[in-house]
């Protein structure tokens, strides 16, 4: 008996043992230098805040920071993981809820090392995994830029995250699997394909979501930018290959990512939101060189579409569902109508191996947006409620084949786990 | 080149119509006017925005459902049974309309409209409304509200909304059972 309370006694001050390593994050690797211990002068700080405000659009910031409608850079927005509810911060300079008692140093470990003052782990809904390969002086700019910002007195929602993750140490252990070492410069690639992985992989953080996690919720770094799944929003596979397969080539991926629309159809849902906060800012040099990244240097020549064969059967439906319910607006040969609703003959949701992204516009619709340069696009209404399984379908198989020029069949099963995951 | 046709057989206003060979492409509005000669529903801006051009479906269950023809295709309505705004008012043996329905009588004595053009469109989802709100009242409280989101998606360039408001609030109002305290 005496034994087995030794074992517990022991066991359990291992655990709390581990728990105190984890939470000091003592083997954790900080890549913030020492240096940066020194506090920036007020005068430098100003002459930051310029190229912070920059460089806080390009990793935007804002879209999470700020709840929808509320003060600005006041934190609020909640983020469905499978781990529970967590809820953005106040990063203003309030002194007391936001950072405004924050040193530089503490900046640069909760950016990099996803590390706040007091040992504090964030949860890697911020995405300090990305955030990890920003260079120090884009960080103190930041820094200095949200320092300007108007102080907002709101306190931090709680998170709802339930046990065993409400343990923020445990991101600790996390940490020292998920976390690598920054991205050096490719010496082999070109300055634009450079700046372009910064943007796209770093300040974008764009893998956080177009790349699949594995089971403890980290990105797959073997499987980097060949999409993932985000609150039931399919971010397509983004690497060299699938963009090629889509359409694009550089002018025309830049230009998608300033406004939003392109003939391969329209920025949607989470995406939109990139657009309306942040890539529409960017520098047109900055767009061209995220396109050189991801389509490579030189990039691949675009191949047209050879229409996949489809059955009669398949094609009488779809072509029927198209004419009575889609043809009014995306055109009888899918040429769209410019300013109201993106072709479907072009349309990057066809073209690719999933038809994940297509069949939710079908069954749920899109909401009307408004883009860049007064164009806006009317809402598109979801068929759930007049479509059955088999009916969407063959609509996605029909469109798939002859507009994308993917072959292979769309189940009505894969209509039906889509339909009710809303 | 010929047009590829399809035989359309639906219910309108109650009466049987067709088969007749219609093309596969061809949208609800322009079967209306062209074939059917039922010239009401009005062709507005052709994107579906403006629901000048809705038409009553009437499902099996007893449900009816505003839908917009300029955007969906006649076949879609194959088997279906819609009421357009030529099938609202009743009529004699001759064709003359001799009776309106409470909506359109609310929306002549409230000066609701005054080109025309959208009011098949008021009619209609209006008509719409006070069925459903036969089916499911609601408290006098969220009448307005329910009022502005049942009709909030048609538009009107002349009275300016407020007359159309006060035509539906009345004949709501004045139909019983349609709200609850």
């Amino acid at each position: 008996m005496r034994r087995w309370v030794r074992v517990i006694v022991v066991l359990a001050g291992l655990g709390v043992l581990a728990i105190a390593v984890l939470h000091f994050g003592i083997l954790e690797r900080s890549v913030v230098a020492e240096e940066l211990d020194a506090p920036l002068s007020s005068e430098a700080l100003g002459k930051l805040a310029a190229r912070g405000r920059y460089l806080v659009v390009a990793a935007d910031c804002y879209a999470c920071h700020t709840y929808k409608d509320g003060p600005p850079w006041a934190g609020g927005l909640p983020m469905e993981t499978p781990f529970g509810t967590i809820y953005a911060t106040n990063i203003t300079p309030d002194p007391e809820h936001g950072i405004g008692k924050w040193t530089r140093r503490d900046f640069h470990r909760a950016m990099r090392d996803g590390i706040a003052p007091g040992n504090r782990h964030l949860y890697p809904a911020m995405p300090y995994a990305s955030y990890r390969d920003l260079a120090a002086d884009d960080v103190d700019a930041m820094y200095a830029y949200l320092l300007t910002r108007e102080p907002v007195t709101r306190p931090n929602v709680s998170n709802d995250v339930h046990f065993p993750n409400n343990i923020r140490a445990l991101v600790g252990a996390w940490n020292i699997v998920a976390l690598r070492d920054p991205e050096q410069p490719d010496a082999t690639k070109s300055q634009a394909w450079n700046r372009g992985r910064y943007l796209t992989n770093a300040l974008g953080h764009c893998g956080e979501c177009h790349t699949p996690r594995n089971f403890m919720m980290a990105m797959q770094r073997d499987q980097y930018l060949q999409g993932g799944i985000i609150e039931g929003v399919e971010a397509p596979d983004i690497t060299r290959d699938s963009l090629a397969m889509v359409g694009f080539e550089p002018e025309g991926l830049a230009r998608f990512m300033r406004l939003g629309l392109s003939p391969v159809g329209s920025m949607t849902g989470p995406m939109f939101e990139v657009v309306h906060f942040s890539t529409q800012y960017l520098e047109d040099a900055d767009l061209t060189a995220m396109a050189t990244y991801l389509l490579g240097d030189p990039p691949p020549a675009v191949k047209p579409i050879v229409p996949a064969v489809v059955s009669a059967k398949i094609s009488e439906s779809g072509q029927h569902t198209y004419f009575a319910l889609c043809a009014g607006c995306h055109g009888i040969e899918g040429q769209g109508v410019p300013h109201v609703s993106v072709p479907m003959r072009t349309n990057s949701s066809l073209r690719i191996p999933s038809s994940h992204g297509f069949l939710t516009s079908v069954l749920h619709g899109i909401a009307q947006q408004e883009f860049p340069g007064l164009e806006r696009m009317q809402a598109m209404p979801g068929f759930a409620a007049h479509l059955n399984d088999q009916e969407i379908a063959d609509l996605a198989t029909w469109a798939r084949a002859i507009w994308g020029g993917q072959g292979g069949e769309v189940t009505a099963a894969e209509v039906a786990q889509l339909r009710r995951s809303r | 080149m010929s047009i590829a046709t399809r035989a359309l057989s639906l219910t309108v206003n109650g009466k049987a119509v067709g088969p007749l060979q219609v093309p596969e492409t061809t949208m609800m509005i322009d079967f209306l006017h062209e074939y059917l000669n039922l010239t009401g529903s009005r062709m507005g801006c052709g994107i579906g925005v403006c629901h000048a051009c809705t038409v009553i479906l009437d499902h099996p269950d007893g449900r009816s459902e505003e839908w917009r023809t300029c955007i969906t295709g006649a076949h879609f309505f194959a088997g279906k049974s819609v009421r357009t705004i030529e099938g609202h008012a009743q009529r004699n043996e001759r064709g003359e309309v001799v009776k309106l329905t409470p909506v359109q009588q609310a929306f002549i004595e409230n000066f609701a409209f005054q080109c025309g053009y959208c009011t098949p469109g008021f009619v209609t989802g209006t008509t719409v409304l006070l069925e459903e709100l036969k089916r499911e009242p609601v408290a006098r409280a969220d009448l307005e509200r329910v009022i502005h989101s049942a009709l909030d998606r048609h538009i009107c360039r002349c009275t300016g909304y407020v007359r159309y408001y006060e035509a539906v609030r009345n004949v709501v109002l004045a139909t019983p059972g349609l709200v609850k305290d």
